[in-house]
């Protein structure tokens, strides 16, 4: 039982983890919650299912297409968020709005576009898994199926080339350039809006591919983004905000914390003991588990 | 007609909820997002003081209003001292954890399905059960929340308030307590907040979790963006035009699969619209900081 729990918290971990990467590479440049976030992720569970459900069956669920079908989801869900950037954002950014105004347009993006989705396809629940369940591996006393584990390695990978990509190559360098210092960043030459449209590329897309990893594990309805989304915020603020490997930690803490809590009470408790996690972060320790505590000026 | 007076009543209960939150966000600058969080405990304060004890709503409605303040109290008293993005993921917090409370903890509140049968207000023996009786109730607590905020406005309190909201920093430097300040707002809003949330649930007889999401307290921002922050004319504007809107929808003969995510559209779109348009509202003084 302990191991399952473990197991359990390690899968749902990797999802938060995740979405929690995504929203700080996007909070790295631009310095606001982006909380329409949430919805890129339900974007990228609905692509996927439009294509598998529409695209595949046309060439007999060859392999080709299917993995067609999970790619082009992630690029559809990068083009969402860079959309959001560019026709709400910008505005705002040129207006030189405050953080709250940033945070609740970015809310009103969220709920229209889950409407919308919920206006396209219904509101009831969907599926895209085709074909019988299979039974798991048995593993250490517990059973993880395939799925779960190919949501562990991909996940995994996603982080490690995010990882290599901020850190090593030129694009990264000018991510970490505009958040430490965004004028400094300017006057060195990068230009801090394509920057931030990389990062919101990335971002969504990473959002994107968490939609679609999590689709094949249960079902999918259009309201599914607003749990994902606060548990990405809060897995990145109880990490330390704007901190890579401090999100990768506040997701798997998020997961494990969760899972435990829901051994001894029922699942409908989920949310909150998440934020009951955020309000003791908030309290105690705002800077979250890797960040420093100079940040704390800014909350 | 009993319609149209039906939408008044709503009107009426949504303006003492606009108001409330505005000497919270408009006048203060507190970014609230767990405004309903407040009404849903003074609705179910009330519901269940009625329900199991027999108590009269009208003493129900007073103690749900103090309860409300009180969590006012409790949640206020650590989140005024966030700033700016981080106050309002808190409160946005608390509407999530009052939610799931009031949906997950069946043996009190019976979780999703709901209080049936919620006894309505009766005035010296004479139950209220005529509608536009109710929506005298509602008016005059309405014209009562109207009248405690102008004088709050205006009151040194008021001015104080209003300093936080433009210059926390200078109004501490002339020796004011914005902290003490900030806790006591956030209170009375909570307690007006309270009221209307059972006035509600006295009024509909039937409350689930489901009358008290995150949205509806988005909803309740909305009205006081839209009508203006920092606007006393304004909020009842915004509630007004806000509730009287969607009901406009019904008319256009649509089915309620598509009026509902079409009304919940249209609010996150004029949620952005306003953001980049203007943020201050119709008659708003103030834009988020």
């Amino acid at each position: 039982m302990f191991q399952q729990l473990i197991f359990n918290a390690i899968i749902s971990g990797s999802i938060y983890a995740l979405i929690a990467i995504g929203f700080t590479v996007i909070y790295k440049t631009v310095k606001f919650f982006h909380l329409a976030h949430g919805v890129v992720y339900t974007a990228g569970a609905y692509f996927a299912y439009t294509f598998l459900s529409w695209l595949s069956p046309q060439f007999n669920n060859s392999p080709a297409p299917t993995a067609f079908s999970f790619f082009l989801p992630i690029v559809l869900a990068s083009v969402v968020g860079i959309g959001i950037d560019r026709f709400i954002y910008y505005p705002l950014r040129k207006q030189q709005a405050s953080n709250l105004i940033f945070l609740l347009a970015s809310f009103g993006v969220f709920i229209f576009l889950q409407n919308l989705i919920q206006l396209i396809y219904g509101a009831q629940i969907l599926s895209i898994r085709t074909g019988p369940i299979k039974e798991g591996h048995h593993f250490l006393g517990a059973v993880i199926t395939d799925v779960q584990l190919t949501i562990f390695f991909v996940s995994v990978i996603l982080m490690l080339l995010l990882w290599f990509f901020i850190q090593r190559t030129k694009f990264g360098k000018a991510i970490r350039a505009v958040s430490d210092d965004p004028v400094a960043a300017n006057v060195v030459g990068i230009n801090p809006e394509k920057v931030i449209l990389i990062s919101f590329a990335i971002g969504s897309a990473l959002a994107g591919a968490a939609g679609i990893l999590i689709s094949f594990e249960t079902n999918i309805e259009p309201t599914m983004g607003f749990g994902a989304l606060l548990k990405g915020v809060i897995a990145s603020i109880v990490g330390g905000i704007g901190n890579i490997p401090g999100a990768v930690l506040g997701g798997f803490f998020l997961g494990l914390v969760e899972n435990l809590g829901i051994w001894k009470i029922s699942a409908g408790w989920k949310d909150c003991i998440a934020f009951v996690i955020l309000i003791i972060f908030l309290l105690v320790r705002p800077w979250g588990i890797l960040g420093t505590k100079t940040e704390k000026e800014t909350i | 007609m009993e319609y149209l007076l039906h939408i008044f009543v709503l009107a009426g209960i949504y303006t003492i909820l606009t108001l409330s939150l505005n000497l919270i966000v408009g006048f203060t600058g507190l970014p609230a997002l767990g405004h309903a969080a407040f009404s849903c405990i003074g609705a179910y304060t009330s519901c269940l003081l009625a329900l199991n004890m027999g108590l009269s709503p009208w003493i129900g409605l007073l103690i749900g209003a103090v309860i409300a303040a009180f969590s006012g109290l409790v949640v206020g008293y650590p989140a005024v001292r966030l700033k700016g993005d981080y106050f309002a993921l808190a409160t946005f917090g608390l509407g999530v954890i009052v939610y799931s409370v009031a949906k997950n903890w069946v043996g009190l509140t019976r979780g999703p399905m709901g209080l049936p049968g919620i006894p309505g207000f009766s005035f010296f023996g004479f139950p209220l059960s005529e509608i536009w009786s109710y929506l005298l109730v509602v008016l005059v607590f309405a014209a009562i929340t109207i009248f405690v905020t102008k004088r709050i406005v205006h009151s040194p309190f008021g001015r104080v308030l209003r300093s936080i909201r433009e210059d926390e920093l200078a109004s501490q430097a002339l020796g004011k307590d914005t902290t003490k300040h900030k806790i006591l707002v956030f209170v009375i809003g909570a307690f007006f907040a309270g009221i209307a949330g059972s006035l509600y649930a006295h009024y509909i007889t039937f409350i689930d979790p489901s009358s008290f999401t995150v949205m509806e307290s988005i909803t309740i921002l909305l009205m006081v963006i839209f009508g203006g922050m920092g606007s006393i004319s304004g909020s009842i504007v915004g509630a007004g035009t806000l509730v009287l809107f969607p009901e406009l929808l019904r008319f256009l003969g649509m089915p309620s699969s598509i009026a509902g995510p079409m009304r919940q559209m249209i609010y996150g779109l004029l949620l952005v619209v306003l953001m980049l348009k203007r943020p201050q509202g119709i008659m708003g003084t103030y834009r988020f900081k």
